[in-house]
Parts: structure tokens; C-alpha cells; sequence
């Protein structure tokens, strides 16, 4: 039995190196000696890349940075942690929730920051609206009372944050939360079903190695064990990437996006880009009704 | 005589194979985890919690019953307070065990007792079921000693008693308010549901008190008069719970609005329509309030215990109808487009492990019912005693 299995692991092996070899010489072909189109092609030149920008001027990336350097001279109480995302600039390109998936590793069915999508009007007139949709980091949060043990509570940087080791799975912090902001953590992995073979594909055993360790999330390395202890039963949320914030690092929702349509930095600071931003009549906060009082404003 | 042998046996019978099937859910529980459910991060609470809502709606109930006899000496029911406190002892844990089932982490239970936010309601509820535990344990110990003829346990159990009844006002009102806190969710955010849960835990209390007399107490001279007595007491309670859900629904969809009338539009109309419509109006309201306003069937011992059963089948399908749809409307609209997953989803649906939890927990408290009346001898309804 074993040997059989050997003799078709080896053919398979075989096989796949004669695809490869195969291959291998096509391409060569193509790209050494054959005569393709894009061989034919005029050749055109590629303008030259301007240099990267050296004041912060340049790119608003470059000013929050600045900006996130010189709050975190501030003792942290001092600091009023704001996030503005201009909806006229959000292409809807999701970088940003992929982003936060990676930084966060977040496994599947978790997510701290989706895009939502809107169609409004109807043909001819009709436009599409992209709006991301982080936890709003309220300033009168109804998801940290609820707690029955203090596992999730607003930090001396008003950022609501979640104590892993703390909370009991309860969920009562997920109904709590009007905008759907909060998501259990149910032990997932993106690459469990990923097949075994060995010795042809690098299989589930190593792949999943990246997924299994240390996340960082609030300054802590929490590993993926697989015997459900946290964050697995958790609730989790977006925390403003406080680890990258106290690293002088944006969150990484911030420094992916191409339209730099999600903005960052301490509302405290009058010369701080979100300062300028929230002042604007432009400003609106989701479900302002509530009172919950949201630290995360959208342009319109 | 025979028939009750027989009635008892099909429920030993029913009882064992729902818990047999209950030990494979919490295999599954404990040893893979709680992806196999079918709530998440959208339905938070699933069955287990409408099922905890239930039987702590029992427990309680079944305590404010056990009352009458041994808080207020009413001589009707004297001799029935030890079933209903039995009652009461087997279905708190069940309803326990349920709510345990449904924490990520209820390994860490002992935190809301030793770092507690004792302004949560959910951690004040922790504490008043312990406590309420505590106090059934009490009771029972002292019926067990009044029942050995030691009279001097009389008035300590009527202090018992006292608390008790207050604790389980409490906490029915408790379980209302640990939902009605939510003041994003239009259905829940009312001062009418801590307001309505006590109601809805002695109408639960009357009608399982109405099936165990009417289908294993002996058929003495008081036992019609008993469930004549609770069978008014019931139709009246039913009768209000019938305004309640007029008064609720009405307010919703009188509104006119769109957020007021989601969740009852689910009720009445959604996926679990006809469950609104068969079990909680059908067979929950309208077959027993038909049967109870006839004389006859109040004084059946066998349709008493069937009205019993149809009405708390009909209170289980009201307390599953107040948590689903609720919980079923995106916060913001397009979010369950925004991003997919596992358990990343508003349409609820109990998943297999989800059910075998249940019906186990539901055969377990059945069975420690029937044991702990058949065996126990503190337990056994004397003749003489019931007709004094």
C-alpha cells in the first residue's frame, strides 16, 4: 500500500516536471528566441517618476505622519484620537478592509472595517456611494456598560478596546453596538481547508503558520491556538491600530488608501489636518441621532 | 392511575432520547467548539438564549407559584408548593446550562463574580440567579425538614419564600431589561418588556403547574378545585399576555415608520411566520383560551395538562420571536453585503448542535422532574395532606 503510494506520489512528481520543463521551454521561446508582437512593437519611452515629495505639503500621508509624531509627545490623555473619511474620494477599492485584515490577521467571518455599498438613483442618474464603515469609537459608547466584567472599556486615548484575556464571549457588546461595528471571533482560519499532499503542494501544515502567529493587536502578541483561547470566543473591533499608533505608525487603513480618502490624527491639536477637517459644514457622524457622540466623521 | 403510569413512562421515554441526543450536542460543544452554531456576529443570540429566557421564565414562575403555598398558606394549594418548587430547582440550571452553552469563553464565568460590572445588567442577572439558586436550595431544605414534621422550619421558610418571590421578579423583570437596554434596537428599547417579563414568568409558572397536576398529582377531592383555580388564573393571564402583544404590535406598525415596524413585520410575515401564527397565536393562545372558557375542560385532568403544554410551547415561540427578528435587521443598510463570512449573517436559522443542546436540556430537567418525584420522598403529594 505504501509503496503504491509512493510509485504515484513519484509519477505525479513526474508529471509535474514535465509540465514544468514543458513550460519552461515555451517560455523561453517567447521570450529568447521566438518572434512575438510585442516584439514588433515601436518602442516607447516611460516617463521618469517624479522623486518623492520632501515636505509634508506634498501628500497628506506625509503631514498625518508629522502631526502623529507630535501627538505622541502628548501625555496620552492629552490626545483625541479622530478619523475623517471623505466619502467623495472612497473609490470603493477595499484596500483599506484588506488592509486591516492583514495587519490584524483577522480570520474569516471577522472584520473591523467593511466598505459599504451603495446604489442611488435610478438610470440615467444614477452613482454609486462607498462607505467605510470602522467602529466609530463613540465618546458615549453602549457597548462598554453592557460589559459584565469591564472586558471592553475606553482607554486614556478614548479609544474603546477590548481585553481578550477579560471578556467571557457574552456578546452583549455586539448587540449593544448600533452600527454593527463589533464581530465574534468563532476560531476560523483562511487556510484550513487547504489540502495536504506531500512533497507536491507547501500544504495546509505550512501555510496556515502565517495565519497561526503573533497578531500584535493592542501591544500584545496573541497567537491562533488551536485550543480556542483568545482571541477565539471574543469579540473583537477596530481599535485605530493603537499598536501602530504607539509605534508612530497611522493605522493601516490610513496609509493604504489610494484616495487618501480616510484621514487621521489628534482632534486636540488645532493644527492638525482632521482639526480642520471636523470644523468644515461638510462634516456629518453616522446615526447622530443616538447621541453616542462618534470620534469617526465623514466628508459629504 | 394507569393512565398517569403510562404518561410517565412516554415522558421517561421522550425525556431519555431527547437527552441522549442532548449529550451528542454538548460533545460537540466542548470538543469542537462553537463554530457549528448558527448565530454569529449579526444574530448574536440564537436559540440558546431564547431557550435560557424560557426556562428562566419557568423557574421563576414555578418559585412565584410555589408561594401560594408556602408564602401565603393558601389551603387550596397546600401540599402542591413542593412540586412547583421542584419545578423550579430542576429548570433553573437548565436554563443555566443553556446560557453557558452560548459564552465564547465560559471558562472565565467565575470573573462576573470576582470582577464583576455590577452596573451591567447582564452581571446583576449572574448574581441574582446565583443568589435565586441559593435560595431554592434553601427552600428545599427546609420543606425537607417540614416535611419530617420538624415545624419549627415553618416561619424560616416563609422568610425564604419572601425572597425568593421578590428574586424572581427581579429577574424576570431582569431579563426584559437585559434586552430592553439596547436602545438602538426599535423593539426591545421599551419599558413595557422588564415591565411584561413577569407576567409572562407566572403565565409559564401557572401553566406547567396546570400539566404536573393535572397529569401526575393524585386524583383526590382538591385536585379539580386546583385546576379550576389555575385554569381561571391562567385564561386571565393569557388574556393579558394577548393585550400585551396587541398593545406591542399595534404601537409598531401603527407607527408607520419603517424602524418601529421591522422586527414585528419579520414576526408576522417573515421566515418564521407560520411560527408566529401555528404555535404562539395558534396553539399558544387561542387553543387554550377556547379550551379554559369552557367549565368542563378546567376540571380535565388530561386536558389540563395539555393546555399546560400548549401554552409554554406557545411562550417558548414568543420568547424565540422576541430575540430573532430583531436581531435579523442590519444595523446599517448594506452591511451584510459589505463583507462575507462565517456567521457573518441575518437570516437565523438553529443549527443541529443548537437543537441538541435544547431538546437535551429540555429531556434532562423533564427526567430530574420525574426522578426526583418518583424517588424522593420528601417529594411525594401525600392524599390526606392535599385534602386537608
Amino acid at each position: 500500500m505504501a509503496d503504491e503510494e509512493k510509485s504515484m506520489r513519484l509519477s505525479r512528481r513526474n508529471f509535474i516536471k514535465i509540465v514544468g520543463v514543458a513550460g519552461a521551454a515555451l517560455a523561453s521561446r517567447r521570450f529568447l528566441g521566438g518572434h512575438t508582437a510585442a516584439a514588433n512593437r515601436p518602442r516607447v519611452e516611460l516617463p521618469e517618476l517624479p522623486a518623492p515629495p520632501a515636505n509634508a505639503d506634498a501628500d497628506v500621508l506625509l503631514r498625518m505622519q508629522e502631526e502623529l509624531a507630535r501627538a505622541l509627545k502628548k501625555p496620552p490623555s492629552e490626545r483625541r484620537w479622530v478619523m475623517v473619511i471623505d466619502l467623495r474620494k472612497c473609490v470603493g477599492c477595499h484596500a483599506c478592509t484588506i488592509a486591516c485584515v492583514a495587519e490584524n490577521k483577522l480570520p474569516p467571518g471577522v472584520v473591523y472595517r467593511p466598505v459599504i455599498e451603495k446604489e442611488i438613483g435610478t438610470y440615467p442618474n444614477v452613482s454609486r456611494l462607498f462607505v467605510p464603515r470602522p467602529c466609530m469609537q463613540c465618546e458615549k459608547p453602549p457597548c462598554t456598560p453592557v460589559c459584565p466584567v469591564n472586558a471592553t472599556y475606553t482607554n486614556e486615548e478614548g479609544v474603546v478596546v477590548v481585553d481578550y484575556e477579560q471578556c467571557i464571549g457574552c456578546r452583549a457588546c455586539i448587540t449593544a453596538c448600533p452600527y454593527g461595528a463589533r464581530t465574534s471571533d468563532f476560531g476560523y482560519t483562511y487556510t484550513e481547508e487547504t489540502p495536504v499532499a506531500d512533497g507536491l503542494i507547501l500544504g495546509r501544515e505550512r501555510a496556515d503558520d502565517y495565519e497561526r502567529a503573533s497578531n500584535f493587536e493592542y501591544g500584545k502578541g496573541y497567537d491562533r491556538p488551536g485550543d480556542h483561547g483568545s482571541p477565539i470566543g471574543n469579540a473583537r473591533k477596530c481599535h485605530f491600530c493603537l499598536h501602530r499608533l504607539h509605534e508612530g505608525l497611522l493605522p493601516a487603513c490610513v496609509t493604504t488608501c489610494i484616495g487618501r480618502a480616510t484621514l487621521f490624527g489628534d482632534a486636540n491639536d488645532p493644527d492638525s489636518l482632521v482639526a480642520e477637517l471636523i470644523s468644515k459644514p461638510n462634516v456629518t457622524v453616522l446615526k447622530e441621532e443616538l447621541g453616542t457622540k462618534p470620534r469617526v466623521y465623514y466628508l459629504v | 392511575m394507569k393512565s398517569e403510569l403510562n404518561l410517565k413512562k412516554v415522558i421517561y421515554g421522550l425525556g431519555a432520547i431527547a437527552l441522549a441526543f442532548g449529550l451528542w450536542g454538548f460533545y460537540l460543544r466542548f470538543f469542537v467548539g462553537e463554530r457549528l452554531v448558527n448565530y454569529g456576529s449579526y444574530v448574536v443570540w440564537g436559540l440558546w438564549v431564547a431557550m435560557y429566557l424560557f426556562y428562566g421564565g419557568i423557574s421563576t414562575g414555578s418559585m412565584m407559584i410555589a408561594s401560594l403555598d408556602y408564602l401565603f398558606g393558601i389551603r387550596l394549594f397546600k401540599g402542591s408548593g413542593k412540586i412547583a418548587l421542584w419545578a423550579a430547582v430542576v429548570t433553573m440550571p437548565a436554563a443555566l446550562v443553556t446560557i453557558a452553552m452560548d459564552l465564547g469563553h465560559m471558562e472565565r464565568v467565575w470573573k462576573v463574580f470576582l470582577q464583576p460590572n455590577l452596573l451591567s445588567v447582564m452581571a446583576q442577572l449572574v448574581w441574582g440567579y446565583s443568589i435565586f439558586m441559593v435560595v431554592l436550595l434553601a427552600a428545599l431544605w427546609l420543606v425537607i425538614r417540614l416535611e419530617s414534621g420538624k415545624q419549627d422550619a415553618r416561619p424560616w421558610l416563609r422568610f425564604v419564600m419572601g425572597v425568593g418571590l421578590f428574586l424572581s421578579i427581579f429577574l424576570s423583570g431582569g431579563v426584559g431589561a437585559l434586552l430592553g437596554v439596547n436602545a438602538s434596537r426599535e423593539a426591545w428599547h421599551t419599558a413595557m418588556l422588564p415591565a411584561q417579563f413577569p407576567v409572562f414568568s407566572l403565565l409559564s409558572g401557572c401553566a406547567l403547574m396546570l400539566t404536573l397536576l393535572g397529569w401526575f398529582a393524585p386524583a383526590d377531592e382538591k385536585r379539580p378545585q386546583q385546576l379550576r383555580a389555575l385554569s381561571i388564573g391562567l385564561l386571565i393571564l393569557l388574556l393579558v399576555k394577548t393585550y400585551y402583544l396587541w398593545v406591542d404590535y399595534s404601537q409598531a406598525l401603527y407607527a408607520g415608520t419603517p424602524v418601529a415596524s421591522e422586527a414585528v413585520t419579520l414576526v408576522l410575515f417573515g421566515r418564521y411566520g407560520w411560527a408566529f401564527w401555528l404555535l404562539q397565536l395558534g396553539l399558544g393562545m387561542v387553543f387554550p383560551i377556547a379550551f379554559l372558557l369552557s367549565r368542563r375542560f378546567q376540571q380535565s385532568p388530561f386536558w389540563s395538562g395539555v393546555v399546560g403544554v400548549a401554552v409554554l410551547v406557545g411562550i417558548a415561540v414568543a420568547r424565540a420571536n422576541i430575540i430573532f427578528p430583531m436581531l435579523s435587521i442590519p444595523e446599517l443598510e448594506g452591511l451584510a453585503q459589505a463583507f462575507t463570512g462565517p456567521h457573518l449573517n441575518y437570516d437565523y436559522y438553529p443549527s443541529l448542535m443548537e437543537w441538541a443542546v435544547t431538546l437535551g436540556v429540555t429531556g434532562g430537567a423533564a427526567l430530574a422532574w420525574l426522578i426526583g418525584v418518583d424517588y424522593l420522598p420528601f417529594l411525594k403529594i401525600k392524599t390526606q395532606e392535599v385534602a386537608q
